[in-house]
């Protein structure tokens, strides 16, 4: 295969992997506190040597979380807590502590406030919250003090990372940051509430169908390509 | 193509959360069923180009790195705990609670089981039994000659006889708490068992530590609400639709790939 070959296969091979990313976040339209995700292209530039133009390639090289806020659903659970703002609940789970904005949490047999697949949500402080089995009435203030019978507990934790771009994504709608995190200063939490993910169908589908138009195009650029060479081939060879 | 497969763990998450909402409006006129809501969350990611990789190009540091998920799982099927209606029926057996907690039966095996269904009958020999004949624990009997039977609220049954100024106390129906309600595993009928994840039950009076109060003369209706069901529904419905739409277009490119002569 020539250079063209070459250079459409980069785009088809972005275009593939930015296709998963938008099934990814169409398959996700319904889990609480998703973030969507989008795939960054950059030029890749090659020199093809003296006097030549050089050969120009596209390829993915990063991504980008949308940052925008979920719609909120009610649900009236006392312990289904929702984000507003910038922030994340931090929860401990055996492989160490993630970030999450998926608020759904229940109370586990020791008293404390788990994400259904069990890992810890921490306060403010850092350690797990503990409420007791006997409370009649626990709620939740927007600054994130939780209070069992008008008796305050606790401060729910909200973070955010060190470094607002490094976000490594984990299964189980967590995330995690190598540099570390913050106290995140100007979110708002809100009880009886879970946040929606945040993918906008619309959006995802105009993507999905700009994707696979072009991965046609780069389709029938190969075809034209080959036919193109398969010409020459056959010129050349009626020549000699 | 990645893509497909992605889109059918969409396909199948929409799938179970259609399960559960026709579970949900199928128990709209159960008594004491609480509804059940799908809890979702997304699957694993595949590291393309880790965040903080040194490009190779231009020795520059990548900053967010290239993850590729992997579409979705059903993380937990949560018993959203709230208090239904209570309606009243006038059965002298018939009684709701108010706040948390449940009655303890006797399963036929020995076992206990747990209920808010407190729609409650007497057998023949005067004995409290659910509506499915299982004996509410600790057992009471009526006895036959008993014209009158009230239950108030911290769970004391009396009986008035003919000619008997005082009622007599007859027994005491206790509540049951659990520290974790939504561990308990549900085998139907209204019941719930004790798992490893619910706690121990916890007896009690009602009204005490806790425990909600006893309402005779009433049942707690099913807590479904049926126009947020079916908004639920229509959701589920419309996110099966885009997942298909996905795998129709994932489908078409890889058709496209497969023409590349």
């Amino acid at each position: 295969m020539d250079n063209p070959g070459y250079t459409s296969l980069t785009r088809l091979s972005g275009l593939a992997r930015e296709m998963s990313v938008v099934a990814n976040n169409i398959a996700n339209i319904s889990t609480t506190g998703f973030r969507s995700e989008g795939l960054i292209f950059a030029e890749h530039i090659a020199a093809t040597g003296r006097n030549e133009p050089s050969l120009s390639m596209g390829s993915a090289i990063g991504r980008s979380i949308s940052a925008q806020q979920g719609a909120l659903e009610q649900t009236g659970g006392t312990f289904d807590f929702a984000i507003e703002g910038e922030g994340f609940f931090m929860v401990e789970s055996v492989a160490g502590q993630a970030l999450t904005r998926a608020g759904a949490f229940i109370r586990n047999d020791f008293g404390e406030l788990v994400t259904p697949e069990g890992a810890r949500l921490l306060d403010a402080g850092g350690a797990p919250i503990f409420v007791p089995p006997d409370a009649r009435g626990v709620a939740l203030a927007p600054d994130g003090t939780i209070s069992a019978d008008g008796q305050p507990l606790t401060v729910v934790g909200l973070y955010m990372p060190n470094d607002p771009l490094e976000l490594s994504r984990q299964s189980g709608t967590a995330f995690t940051a190598e540099s570390g995190y913050v106290p995140a200063e100007n979110a708002r939490v809100v009880q009886g509430f879970l946040e929606r993910s945040n993918v906008n169908a619309v959006a995802q589908i105009s993507r999905m169908i700009e994707v696979q138009r072009a991965y046609e195009l780069g389709q029938s650029f190969m075809d034209a390509e080959d036919s193109r060479i398969r010409d020459f081939l056959r010129t050349a060879g009626q020549r000699s | 193509m990645r893509a497909l497969d992605i889109a059918a763990t969409g396909m199948s998450a929409q799938q179970l959360r259609v399960d559960v909402i026709s579970n949900n409006i199928a128990n709209m006129s159960t008594t004491g069923y609480s509804a059940r809501r799908a809890d979702f969350a997304d699957l694993h990611y595949q590291q393309m180009t880790r965040a903080g990789a040194i490009n190779a190009a231009d020795g520059t540091v990548v900053p967010a790195g290239v993850q590729v998920g992997l579409g979705v799982r059903p993380t937990a099927v949560t018993v959203t705990w709230q208090q239904g209606t209570v309606a009243a029926t006038g059965g002298d057996l018939d009684v709701a609670i108010e706040g948390r907690g449940y009655l303890e039966v006797t399963l036929p095996s020995g076992e206990s089981a747990f209920t808010r269904d407190g729609a409650l009958q007497r057998t023949g020999d005067g004995l409290i039994v659910t509506a499915d004949g299982f004996e509410v624990n600790p057992g009471i009997t009526i006895p036959t000659d008993a014209r009158a039977i009230e239950i108030n609220a911290s769970g004391e049954v009396y009986a008035s006889y003919l000619g008997e100024v005082e009622p007599q106390l007859l027994g005491q129906l206790n509540l049951v708490a659990f520290s974790n309600d939504s561990g308990l595993e549900a085998i139907g009928s209204n019941l719930f068992l004790e798992t490893g994840a619910s706690g121990p039950p916890l007896v009690g009076q009602p009204g005490e530590d806790g425990l909600g109060t006893l309402r005779q003369g009433y049942v707690e209706q099913s807590s479904v609400d049926s126009v947020r069901e079916i908004t639920d529904l229509i959701e589920a419905q419309r996110g099966y639709e885009l997942n298909a739409k996905v795998l129709t277009a994932a489908d078409q490119m890889l058709g496209a790939t497969t023409q590349v002569r």
